[in-house]
């Protein structure tokens, strides 16, 4: 539930956008952040649909690859479970 | 040499010989790094580092959850939640079981859709959660809700349980390890009073496991130096100011309250609650929701998991009767709780 993704913001029509992340779009609030500090193509800390801070794009990747390993080795537990 | 060797080997030279530390993580995910790590075998025997209040499902009141099933048993009432609510134990069932007109959503703009598509309907957000999920409720206040959707408010603030458990002597904590989004909210700053009052050494970090190991060694470092601050590894995501927007949004809606914790009890000015201007969307009002007297689940020992006094593998139920499909206590439930994690990774 508390887990944050980072995606791309692909549209803004403040106060809600498009953000993806893997291939996926989702509709993302942008309340939570000044209407102009943001632009297409920033990256973005996503929590419960919303965006909450603003990244870069290395470390947008970085914390990607973090979440694939948890998400596999979880995927993992699951099977074997 | 790589970086995490590195990292490792100034850890072991930094534990101090001659005494037992213990370095608290406030974050579910900072547990799931360290246990699907296995960072706490490569740890110095010295040296303990225990999961704290990271799991807002594991310390959301009983009294709640059976409002939340109570209310879903109306029949003019759709109950929304989080998908982890819905399976949290209580002496009334979960709201899975024993709960009628539910649905689960992953973002409160979820609620307010439902809430459109069912007019004749009042919709009840059962939003839970520490500052990360706060801030999004606070949002959908700020562009307007329709008029059937009211809030069941449970969250939670992440500083304030951290402060009482500082001042738990039994417990003894010598390093923070603050939780990374939490902080990119309330900003690292917020942490400060721990460095320079209470004189622990305190970082935020991210959720890699080279950014936690680094985090572990810094607190280590100030250990050695004898000299406490609040050190930010995660300045990527995290200002020292945080979300200004975010917390004015808080401010705005929400107002600290006195809240129970499962398992814990009582504590002042620990949770939020909709501020007076807004308590017509508030479902403890429209409902007159009366706190609920919490029952001990027998054998569950989830309220001194949570405050870092044992471990999950303490509790004589864990991988027994309890389990992530057929959870006795709230810490069983959620992949942030820490039973849930020791559950796939202890062996
Ligand atoms: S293993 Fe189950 S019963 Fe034991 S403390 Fe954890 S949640 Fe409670």
């Amino acid at each position: 539930m508390c887990v944050g993704v980072p995606m791309q913001i692909t549209e803004i029509n403040y106060p809600s956008g498009v953000a993806e992340a893997k291939g996926v779009k989702r509709e993302i609030g942008l309340q939570l952040m000044p209407e102009d500090t943001l632009q297409i193509g920033d990256h973005v800390i996503v929590h419960v649909g919303f965006a909450i801070e603003k990244i870069d794009r290395e470390l947008a990747d970085e914390i990607w690859d973090t979440l694939d390993e948890v998400l596999q080795m979880m995927d993992e537990e699951e099977k074997g479970a | 040499m790589n970086k995490t060797q590195d990292i490792i080997k100034a850890i072991h030279s930094l534990v101090p010989p001659d005494r037992n530390l213990k370095i608290m993580n406030v974050c579910g995910s900072h547990e799931h790094t360290i246990s699907f790590s296995g960072m706490r075998s490569l740890m110095p025997e010295n040296l303990e580092l225990i999961p704290g209040p990271g799991c807002p499902v594991c310390v959301c009141p009983e009294s709640d959850i059976i409002h939340a099933i109570q209310l879903s048993k109306k029949e003019e009432v759709v109950l929304v939640t989080y998908g982890d609510m819905v399976r949290v134990p209580s002496k009334k069932g979960s709201i899975r079981t024993d709960g009628i007109n539910f649905r689960i959503i992953t973002s409160p703009s979820e609620a307010i859709r439902i809430a459109e598509s069912e007019p004749d309907r009042t919709i009840v957000f059962f939003s839970i959660g520490f500052e990360t999920t706060t801030a999004p409720t606070a949002a959908i206040l700020e562009t307007g809700i329709p008029d059937n959707l009211f809030i069941l408010s449970s969250h939670r603030l992440t500083p304030t349980i951290m402060e009482v458990l500082v001042k738990d002597r039994e417990i003894g904590i010598d390093g923070f390890v603050c939780p990374g989004h939490v902080s990119a909210i309330v900003g690292s700053n917020a942490w400060n009073v721990f460095s320079e009052k209470y004189n622990i050494p305190t970082v935020v970090a991210g959720f890699e496991a080279d950014n936690l190991l680094l985090g572990i060694m810094e607190i280590l470092l100030q250990v050695k130096e004898g000299e406490f601050r609040t050190t930010n590894v995660y300045s990527g995501v995290v200002r020292p100011e945080g979300n200004e927007q975010a917390r004015k949004l808080l401010d705005k809606y929400f107002k600290v309250s006195d809240v129970n914790w499962r398992g814990i009890g009582h504590i002042p000015a620990s949770g939020l609650e909709l501020r007076e201007a807004f308590s017509d969307r508030d479902a403890r009002k429209l409902f007159k929701l009366e706190e609920i007297r919490e029952e001990k689940i027998p054998g569950c020992i989830c309220g001194n998991v949570v405050l870092g006094k044992a471990y999950p593998a303490d509790c004589r139920l864990f991988k027994k009767s309890c389990s992530p499909k057929s959870p006795q206590g709230p810490c069983m439930v959620s992949g942030e709780g820490s039973c849930n994690i020791w559950y796939k990774t202890y062996k």
